[in-house]
């Protein structure tokens, strides 16, 4: 009840701050906006870090600036795990963006549960709502108001090297015992079927218990949005991924954070993985020869005749923040960043590990027409597949501060390494773990 | 007087009663409004095994490294006092103090980079040589971890000890030594009755500083393993950034915060009192 009227308090503020912008000088829709002149600073924050992304993003603002000479947009760049710090020291301090990225839609939720983002619906339908997967705006919708619009996309598929299968004369593992037994075979000279990493400071257990649990029909939360580790899939998920660690993963990836763990992959020190296909682009600065030979599929099953899933979506939002006295030009920016131009060059920055939001440019001809893209087509199906199906680890409840929580404690890995280094029992680290989860949700949340 | 009153308020005053305010209040980083709770936090963090481990570790790690860093930089620093040779002198001194002038960071990620256990540099040749059966997990070993955080970072820190101790033994009158060898006194004889009385309160005072310095380290640790595995390498000031960024209970991570500074304040009483002791025996 208490969050119910804190959004609709939110939505009425920033109602209220649109129409007080409704002068002349500063419009109050985005439609206004690009004909109107725009004229003020805003402070941009966004997490691309990588050459590529960060020269495409300051190429549009500047192109931006061209056009609107009374328009300055500083930008500033913070990696993640940065990124989060700073917006979070920022509600004390008042250091805030005026618009910025976001990890991913749980962190959206997470900035709504600190009341410091202002709906975007106007911007939303001005660049065309039915543009966008319906999945990736419910994520970042919340009572009935969008709050943050999807810049680019991705989705979790199961990575393998071909060359390495057919040589053990393995076929691709359709359920998790054919994944378990050919990572075992694989496991050899030096080489690892696949790594299982659990450091704390990232979610990689977390999400790789997920996929199981999903594959196996459940979920890590309840339908009241407590925490579920202890169900007989997540029992059944932590024993499965324990098996893995022990049989099939190096011992030094309890502590490999994602990067860690993805260089494995790269280098051909493992011949599995479970990744976005932002794992092309590290094969092909690593080990450009294996670049051939690496392939995606949907992820493991349980039983070889469940139906094909999506376990964990991705959608990277753009949001904009409340207090922001220029919303106008965050908003005519967005449209610009979503200009046909501007968009293909921005996502092939990254190509085939950004994948466009926006329906209609993915089977846009300029999009297409890209080496890599061209190079990786079954694999850009299979990963636009599992985009437009999936959702956010625990978002198959809607968007909640608690799927958030989820994954940004590492409460789940800290439980897996306690299993691991002091033996304790599964279902007694799963309580506990359980328990943590549910003692911070009752913290944060309220 | 007003300069030094503002810089004393507001790199001091301000945060630590900020601080100390926080630590009664259920403040969290991701809402503004907060209330008070009195002793919650601190009853929180005093019963929590977390905390316990952390803070054990914490003196484990302190004490490990100081004593290494102090017996390997002491040494270094007599043997280096020892060489008369001008042109092979400064050259052993530059090479004794180059792990410190390294940035920790650099230091953290070129160890684990070396102890990798999949294929680091050192369990490689370990087990090339035939001194290892397969790949040691120098970083995730629950029994090698913390001796080998404790290793680094003496290897880090011994050769600040050693260019300070061989400062102080420059000081020592050579004219003494000259006296106890006249009087048939052994070199053991000479170190304990001249240099020690001579160095002593510098190494006092170094053992201050490196207490401090050592009991908040962060950045080795957390470059290295994170506090990981299993919360094994987790000392006080990781716990802390875990509390405050991981969870965002600034509330609770202040409290650990003010715990302890409370403890390492008692430390410093307790070395404070030895060295004004030294002193006023000196005198």
């Amino acid at each position: 009840m208490k969050r119910a009227l804190s959004m609709i308090l939110a939505a009425s503020a920033a109602a209220t701050t649109l129409a007080g912008c409704g002068s002349p000088s500063s419009p109050d829709t985005a439609d206004q906006a690009s004909t109107s002149v725009l004229k003020g600073e805003i402070t941009f924050w966004h997490s691309f870090t990588q050459g590529a992304r960060m020269e495409a993003v300051q190429s549009a603002a500047d192109r931006f600036m061209q056009e609107h000479p009374e328009v300055k947009i500083n930008i500033e760049t913070y990696s993640w795990g940065d990124f989060n710090t700073k917006w979070n020291a920022g509600l004390t301090t008042g250091d805030l963006p005026d618009m910025s990225t976001a990890q991913n839609t749980g962190e959206v939720v997470e900035m709504l549960n600190a009341d410091v983002l202002q709906s975007v619906d106007d911007m939303v339908d001005q660049i065309g709502r039915d543009r966008f997967s319906a999945n990736a705006l419910a994520d970042m919708s919340v009572d009935g108001a969008t709050y943050g619009v999807p810049y680019y996309s991705h989705a979790q598929v199961m990575w393998y090297r071909e060359d390495m299968l057919k040589a053990a004369n393995l076929k691709v593992p359709a359920t998790w015992n054919e994944f378990y037994d050919a990572a075992v075979a694989l496991t050899k000279d030096g080489t690892f079927g696949a790594a299982f990493s659990c450091s704390p400071n990232d979610l990689l257990c977390t999400r790789y218990l997920n996929y199981y649990v999903r594959s196996a029909g459940g979920s890590l939360l309840n339908d009241d949005l407590t925490a579920n580790l202890t169900s007989p899939e997540a029992i059944d998920g932590i024993n499965f991924w324990l098996k893995v660690y022990k049989d099939c993963s190096p011992a030094e990836t309890i502590n490999y954070t994602v990067n860690d763990h993805a260089t494995l992959f790269y280098q051909g020190k493992t011949a599995f993985d479970f990744n976005s296909g932002f794992m092309i682009g590290g094969v092909q600065s690593n080990t450009p020869d294996a670049v051939p030979y690496v392939k995606c599929a949907p992820l493991p099953r349980l039983n070889a005749d469940d139906k094909v899933y999506s376990a964990e979506a991705t959608h990277i939002p753009l949001v904009v923040w409340k207090d922001s006295k220029h919303p106008e030009i965050c908003k005519a920016f967005i449209e610009f960043l979503y200009q046909d131009d501007n968009y293909i060059d921005f996502i092939h920055s990254v190509p085939v590990g950004m994948l466009p939001s926006l329906t209609d440019v993915a089977s846009n001809e300029a999009y297409l027409n890209n080496e890599t893209i061209q190079q990786f087509t079954d694999s850009v199906k299979t990963i636009q597949t599992a985009v437009d199906t999936g959702h956010a680890i625990g978002f198959e409840h809607g968007p909640t501060a608690q799927a958030s929580y989820l994954t940004s404690q590492g409460v789940i890995e800290n439980m897996f390494q306690d299993i691991i280094t002091n033996g304790t029992d599964v279902k007694t680290a799963a309580k506990a773990a359980e328990d943590q989860l549910n003692d911070i949700f009752d913290t944060m949340i309220g | 007087m007003l300069p030094c009153l503002l810089v004393v308020l507001c790199l001091l005053i301000y945060p630590l009663a900020s601080t100390v305010m926080y630590s009664f209040t259920n403040k969290t980083l991701i809402r503004p409004s907060f209330k008070t709770v009195g002793l919650d936090n601190y009853i929180k963090i005093l019963t929590d095994p977390e905390f316990i481990r952390a803070f054990v570790t914490t003196i484990g790690w302190t004490f490990c490294s100081l004593l290494g860093q102090i017996v390997i930089g002491f040494t270094g620093a007599l043997a280096l006092n020892k060489i008369q040779n001008p042109i092979t002198k400064p050259f052993y001194r530059i090479c004794m103090i180059i792990p410190w002038a390294f940035p920790s960071v650099a230091i953290a990620l070129t160890w684990k980079w070396m102890l990798n256990g999949i294929q680091g540099y050192i369990p490689t040749v370990l087990m090339n040589l035939g001194l290892t059966e397969g790949m040691l997990q120098f970083l995730s070993d629950p029994k090698l971890v913390m001796p080998t955080l404790v290793f680094i970072n003496i290897w880090f820190g011994a050769p600040m000890i050693m260019v300070n101790v061989y400062a102080a033994l420059q000081t020592v009158p050579q004219d003494q030594y000259e006296a106890a060898v006249i009087d048939g006194a052994t070199a053991w004889q000479s170190f304990l009755h001249i240099t020690v009385p001579h160095i002593k309160v510098v190494v006092g005072l170094l053992v201050v500083l490196r207490t401090i310095w050592v009991f908040n380290n962060f950045d080795i640790i957390y470059m290295t393993t994170a506090g990981g595995p299993a919360g094994l390498s987790t000392t006080m000031p990781i716990y802390i950034y875990n509390l405050g960024w991981t969870s965002k209970l600034v509330g609770r991570a202040s409290a650990a915060s003010i715990l302890l500074l409370i403890f390492l304040i008692l430390v410093c009483l307790i070395y404070f009192y030895v060295i004004a002791r030294w002193e006023k025996e000196e005198k």
